[in-house]
């Protein structure tokens, strides 16, 4: 098991770098290499202890995999493989692909590392990897935003930096463990950093324009995964260390009122996805030992519904009122949306259910509300009005096939927590989703205000940092 | 002590340098600032048990630094330089177009 891992950290690397020495083969390898991923993850759920794996002595490398890092391998591997049969017959260079492949390495890395250093190396390698793959189509625009994505991130990632250097001081060490008798600036050093590349409350303000002004599968790649691999390790560290929990759950639910709020205002598909993706972060982190089923079920519909609303003629909800989109990719977008919101027999339901069981008292009313706000913000989508599908249309194989497997996961991942179908349970969330798209009829549908963006300015979003390295400084220690 | 504080400014005087600078090269050079600062923190750390290079030979003289806060930046140096390398090459491509790169400017022709 142990020479499978290392194999499986290394694989998609290599893959990555074959494809450019092999570009006429890109596709076939780049899928060749995320399905031993896949491969890779059944193993450990498979297998029953955690893998724990310490490299060359005691200030090495030390990585560790269980399941709540397999169900983020398993993400990881399903919506790759669905972005890249999405994009097989889309023209894409082999550089593409190779910068996908290694996106997806750095990920798998990210999520297997346990100390500080090893989880600065992957997560900065993704950062690089995730620069050159939304600068992909070489317009000013994707180039600006790409900028500020990797600008944003660096800066935190330097703060994150100066974090490990005090865990080392004070342990000698750089493992996730030595954070609990690390001082408090240690904690909020690092945490700013986590909290800023994973997009988390005011400092991931920059994941909205990020996610929306990308292409179709990049954006499904960055809010499928990217975000995630910075999200496990706070999972890892609320879960090692009770000073730190208290923290990430406050944070989980800021960041899903947060998320929530603004996704109820939006009027573009896009940036309205792109809010929820940061509400839906809350939900895995307000819940941190079971927020790996949530990362899975949510990955998957995030994908799909990036990839879906990359199919339709318009971006704003407005225009699609006016214009109906074609009935079989309404359904899709239906599914998605019913799972997203916590419908029964989609997997969406049972990540609800399990989170909302395992958080405490004082988290439930935000939660709640977050739920309902969600509920909200996809009946924008439920009832958009739709036409039979135009039989002259080309028809989108790659696509339905990625949905197959993105939404096919949905169903099939219901066996992970079957035990939530009672019938209070199913009940509750058929109450939260009713009161969702009552508010809806009666206020939302033609409320017309907008929220401003000058928050999302560059500069604004290093102030934030700044201000929210207080704001964690201050619980640390409180 | 002092040697500590005074990276430690130097990582903040960087940052301010990122949000009060205008232009996009003078951001990245205020992040290497940033990033110089932060490496002299993990050479002041390392230097706490001793100044002489951390290399094995017959007649020891005197206290080793700490070689495992050395090895760490090394690789965090390599990965900026790599960073900052492709952010010039962004700027570069994007100065065609806004020859002044003021960030505010380009922000906003590039926002929807």
């Amino acid at each position: 098991m142990n020479t499978a891992t290392l194999l499986w950290v290394a694989c998609p690397f290599v893959v990555g770098f074959f494809i450019y020495l092999l570009p006429r083969f890109d596709r076939p390898l780049a899928l060749a290499g995320v399905w031993a991923s896949i491969a890779y993850a059944a193993l450990a759920f498979n297998h029953q202890a955690p893998i724990n794996l310490r490299l060359v002595d005691n200030f090495g490398i030390s990585l560790s995999v269980d399941t709540l890092a397999a169900f983020f391998i398993l993400t990881n591997g399903l919506v790759t493989t669905a972005v890249l049969i999405y994009c097989w017959s889309s023209q894409r260079t082999a550089f593409f692909y190779a910068q996908v492949l290694i996106l997806h390495g750095s990920v798998n890395a990210a999520f297997a590392c346990t100390d500080f250093v090893s989880l600065y190396v992957a997560l900065e390698v993704l950062s690089i990897a995730t620069f050159l793959v939304i600068a992909y189509p070489r317009s000013d625009r994707s180039i600006w935003v790409a900028l500020r994505y990797l600008f944003t991130s660096n800066i935190a990632m330097l703060f994150y930096l100066v974090g490990a250097a005090l865990v080392y001081k004070t342990h000698h060490s750089f493992d996730f463990a030595g954070l609990s008798t690390a001082p408090s600036e240690a904690t909020s050093l690092i945490f700013l950093g986590l909290v800023v590349k994973g997009g988390i409350f005011i400092s991931g303000l920059w994941l909205p324009l990020t996610h929306s002004e990308s292409e179709s599968p990049t954006s499904a790649l960055m809010s499928g995964i990217v975000v995630k691999a910075s999200v496990l390790p706070l999972l890892r560290c609320a879960v090692i260390l009770p000073d730190i929990d208290p923290i990430v759950r406050i944070f989980g639910v800021g960041t899903a009122l947060l998320g929530a709020f603004y996704a109820i205002c939006e009027k573009d598909t896009k940036r309205l996805l792109a809010f929820s993706t940061v509400s839906q972060l809350g939900f895995i982190l307000a819940a941190p030992e079971v927020g790996g089923f949530y990362a899975l079920t949510h990955g998957l519909v995030k994908s799909a519904l990036f990839l879906i609303t990359g199919q339709f003629a318009s971006r704003s909800l407005d225009q699609l009122h006016r214009q109906p989109i074609a009935r079989n990719l309404w359904i899709a977008l239906l599914i998605a949306s019913f799972s997203i919101s916590g419908f029964p027999l989609l997997s969406g339901f049972g990540a609800k259910i399990l989170t909302l069981e395992n958080i405490f008292n004082w988290q439930e009313v935000g939660m709640n509300l977050a739920a309902v706000g969600t509920a909200i913000a996809y009946a924008k989508f439920i009832f958009l009005p739709h036409s039979p599908s135009d039989p002259a249309a080309k028809p989108q194989r790659n696509f339905w096939i990625a949905m197959a497997i993105l939404l096919g996961g949905l169903f099939v991942a219901n066996v992970v927590y079957y035990q939530a179908y009672t019938l209070e349970n199913i009940t509750k969330p058929l109450g939260i989703t009713a009161i969702g798209w009552l508010a809806y009829y009666l206020i939302f549908r033609r409320a017309t205000f907008k929220l401003p963006t000058i928050f999302e300015q560059f500069e604004h979003l290093l102030g934030w940092m700044g201000l929210t390295l207080i704001l964690i400084f201050w619980m640390a220690v409180a | 002590m002092i040697l500590e504080a005074l990276a430690l400014l130097t990582v903040f005087l960087g940052f301010f340098g990122t949000i009060l600078k205008k232009n996009l090269v003078m951001k990245v050079v205020s992040m290497d600032v940033m990033s110089t600062g932060v490496v002299a923190y993990y050479v002041v750390i390392a230097s706490r048990t001793g100044l002489v290079t951390p290399i094995v030979v017959k007649t020891p003289q005197g206290n080793y630094a700490d070689p495992v806060p050395q090895a760490v930046i090394l690789t965090a140096i390599v990965i900026g330089l790599s960073i900052q390398a492709l952010m010039l090459v962004g700027i570069m491509k994007l100065a065609k177009d806004n020859p002044t790169l003021e960030s505010s400017e380009i922000e906003r022709s590039n926002t929807p």
